[in-house]
Order: structure tokens, then sequence, then C-alpha cells
């Protein structure tokens, strides 16, 4: 494999020394272009007191293309399938060379936040979320408590 | 005292002329680093070895830097746009700048395409010329 670029080394280097706070991402000693990730869920969301766990990998063309992000940890969410795949601007047609790995894992946890049901990834979640929001947030909560515990 | 001389090293050193570089418009933080691979603009893009005029930095419209070869290579994807990485304004490069005048034919081809496709260094030529005749 071609050696690191600097900005990789760079990048995981901030990310260890001065981490976003709730946001952990850890290269995987095998491969530095792949980290493991976990995002605590922002307050006064329906994913508070879970701990999420994502894999974040950099393609060959990173920084001209978009980490590839992915939940692992099961979470109910309008954005976020059955597959962890998530529908966010950033990683996919809004995505600029300019942000870097932790602005990327600031906006997933901004997502978690704020889940946006009129631009569904997952259908029957969103629809549930449109039409019976408290229950939805119910299920949201529920599924973090069962799935997302910090061990 | 008589001093003779008798080896003498000159030391020199460089940096690219930037516009405006010394004004106070600068955020905390935000130094001279290409906003693409992070290196100083007086470093090379990750393709080089030799900065200089092997590796030009250039300046935006909206007066962000580059390398060169990082900018074209943003440019070329198709999640690009025409669009610099750090404001989203359309690129191009700043008339009466320095830095800018040996890159500005090279450049222009690129932002003609509004749809970038896979191109290699050949079809691109013959691109320019289909685009002159227009």
């Amino acid at each position: 494999m071609a050696s690191l670029p600097k900005r990789i080394i760079k990048e995981t280097e901030r990310l260890v020394l001065d981490p976003v706070p709730g946001i952990n991402a850890v290269p995987h000693e095998d491969n530095l272009r792949y980290f493991q990730v976990t995002i605590e869920g922002p307050q006064q969301s329906p994913y508070e007191d879970g701990v999420f766990e994502l894999e974040l990998f950099l393609p060959d063309d990173y920084p001209m293309e978009a980490p590839k992000v992915r939940f692992l940890t099961k979470i109910y969410h309008p954005n976020i399938d059955r597959l962890g795949r998530i529908c966010l601007d950033v990683l996919k047609a809004n995505w600029s060379p300019a942000l870097q790995i932790r602005t990327v894992l600031l906006s997933v946890q901004a997502l978690l936040a704020s889940p946006n049901p009129n631009d569904p990834l997952a259908n029957d979640v969103a629809e549930d979320w449109l039409k019976h929001e408290d229950e939805a947030i119910a299920k949201a909560r529920e599924w973090t408590k069962q799935y997302a515990s910090r061990k | 005292m008589l001093v003779e001389f008798t080896k003498v090293y000159p030391v020199f050193s460089w940096s690219w002329d930037i516009p405006g570089d010394d004004n106070t418009e600068k955020e905390m933080g935000d130094e001279d680093l290409c906003g693409i691979c992070r290196v100083n603009y007086n470093g090379t893009c990750p393709s080089c070895k030799f900065p200089g005029d092997d590796c030009p930095l250039v300046m935006g419209e909206c007066n962000h830097n580059f390398h060169v070869h990082c900018i074209q290579q943003w440019l070329d994807t198709s999640t690009a746009k025409g669009l610099c990485p750090m404001c989203r304004q359309p690129f191009s490069l700043k008339r009466g700048v320095a830095i800018n005048e040996s890159q500005i034919d090279k450049l222009a081809n690129l932002l003609i395409q509004s749809q970038p496709a896979v191109l290699n260094d050949d079809q691109d030529m013959m691109m320019e010329q289909e685009f002159v005749v227009r």
C-alpha cells in the first residue's frame, strides 16, 4: 500500500491529542485508513446516554472523495438505514476537501440531534416519525437503551 | 584589526508572493496551509517532491489559496461542481496576481467543463480546442 498522506497523519494526530468532546476515533493498527469510532448521543435528543459505534474509512482518493462512514450500532433514525448507512449531504454531494474526519463526525453527531424525516433514508422510520412523532421518539429512546448502552 | 573572509555561504529563502498576506484579516489558527492537502503554501502538494515552480500556488477570486495540483484534482471530480472547497463559490483564478499568471490558461480549461468527465491529458488538449472553436 502507498504511504499514508501527510494530511491523514496530521488529522489522526489531532484526533488523538485534541479529541472532539463526545467523539472518539481510533485508527486500526493494521490499516491506518480504517477508524473505529464512537459517538455519544447528544443531550436532549432521543439518543442521549447512548454510545454509538461507527466505522470510518478513508478511500484512496481522500480528501478528493468523502470518507465512508457507517453506523455499526443499531439505531432508530429516519436518516440512517438498517445497514447503518447515513444520509448526510457532506458525505455525498456536498463533500469538500476542506472538510475533515472531525468535521464529518461532528455533522453525524448533529444529525443525531436533529433527525430530518423529510429527507429519509429509512423510509419506514421516517414515515413513523412524520405520523407519530412521539411514538417514534420513544422508540428511538428504547433502541438507544437496548443497543447503545455504555458498556 | 584585519578581517579576511575565507569562505562565504549565502543563504536564500523564498516564499510565494501572496497579495494581502500581511493584513490582519487572518483568523486565529488559520495558518498558511493549502485548504486541500493542509501542507504549507511553500511546501509541495502530496504528489510533488520539490516546492516552488514545479508545484505552484494559486489564488482564487475568493482569496483562497491552493497548490495548483490540489485544486486541479478537486475541480476534476464530479462532486466539485466547479466550486471552491473553502467557501463553495464558483472557483476562478484571481486576475492580476503574479503567481496566477502562468496557470490561468491551464486552469481555464478545467473550469469551462461544467460536467467534468474522466479525461487523460491528450483528450484534455482536444477539449480545449473544441472550446476555442465555440
